[in-house]
């Protein structure tokens, strides 16, 4: 018999894309700070499902954020 | 031409007096250089994500300005300089605003299709019903 398939693991989509988001803003801390966990490090594309053009936005306003202060670069 | 976005960070210490003569002196650069300032806004104190010449808050402020790109050297340098401003981000903003305005025409012009669509169909529908 077939191994029975446990888990069924739920598409992930990205954010941008159904909700719409058009302008990802350095700052709108809130929205980006959802794609920053706790080591501060940029959440990776297979966890968080954001598409790649919106990844490529999404990484560049964290960046423009970090360097404002508005985001951490590392948590101490 | 081009549009830009300069933010700064002021010295937590620093009165909101002085914060408005700081903004007026960047205005002044702005303006000598040919550009434009179309918005200041003060976004008040903040936690600082990380401490910034042993600073932990700061006063954020943020000019949205129409200028050539030697105005914004000129204006970088002259943050630089300043004391009381302890870090500073310009960011240019035209080729987003024009994609934003881009994909918005896209979705108006997709939505007008629609309704006239949707028209179209319940056109015939509606003598029907007079008969």
């Amino acid at each position: 018999m077939a191994i029975q398939k446990q888990y069924y693991r739920r598409k992930k989509v990205c954010k941008f894309c159904v909700e719409r988001i058009d302008s990802i803003n350095y700052k709108d801390v809130k929205l980006l700070s959802q794609f920053v966990p706790e080591r501060a490090k940029i959440m990776p594309r297979r966890i968080s499902g954001v598409c790649s053009p919106h990844q490529r936005r999404l990484t560049d306003a964290i960046m423009k954020a970090r360097n404002i202060a508005l985001l951490p670069f590392a948590t101490e | 031409m081009r549009n830009y976005e300069i933010m700064f960070i002021v010295n937590p210490n620093v009165v909101d007096d002085e914060i408005d003569k700081i903004n007026s002196q960047v205005e002044g650069i702005i303006t000598t250089g040919g550009g434009t300032v179309v918005k200041v806004e003060k976004m008040g104190k903040r936690r600082l994500a990380y401490p910034v010449d042993k600073f932990r808050d700061g006063s954020y402020v943020l000019f949205t300005i129409t200028a050539t790109g030697e105005v914004v050297k000129e204006t970088e340098r002259r943050l630089r300089v300043m004391d009381t401003v302890i870090k500073y981000l310009t960011v240019r903003m035209d080729e987003d605003n024009r994609r934003q305005d881009k994909i918005k025409a896209h979705r108006q012009k997709r939505a007008l299709r629609r309704s006239t669509n949707s028209a179209n169909r319940s056109a015939p529908e509606q003598p029907m019903d007079e008969k």
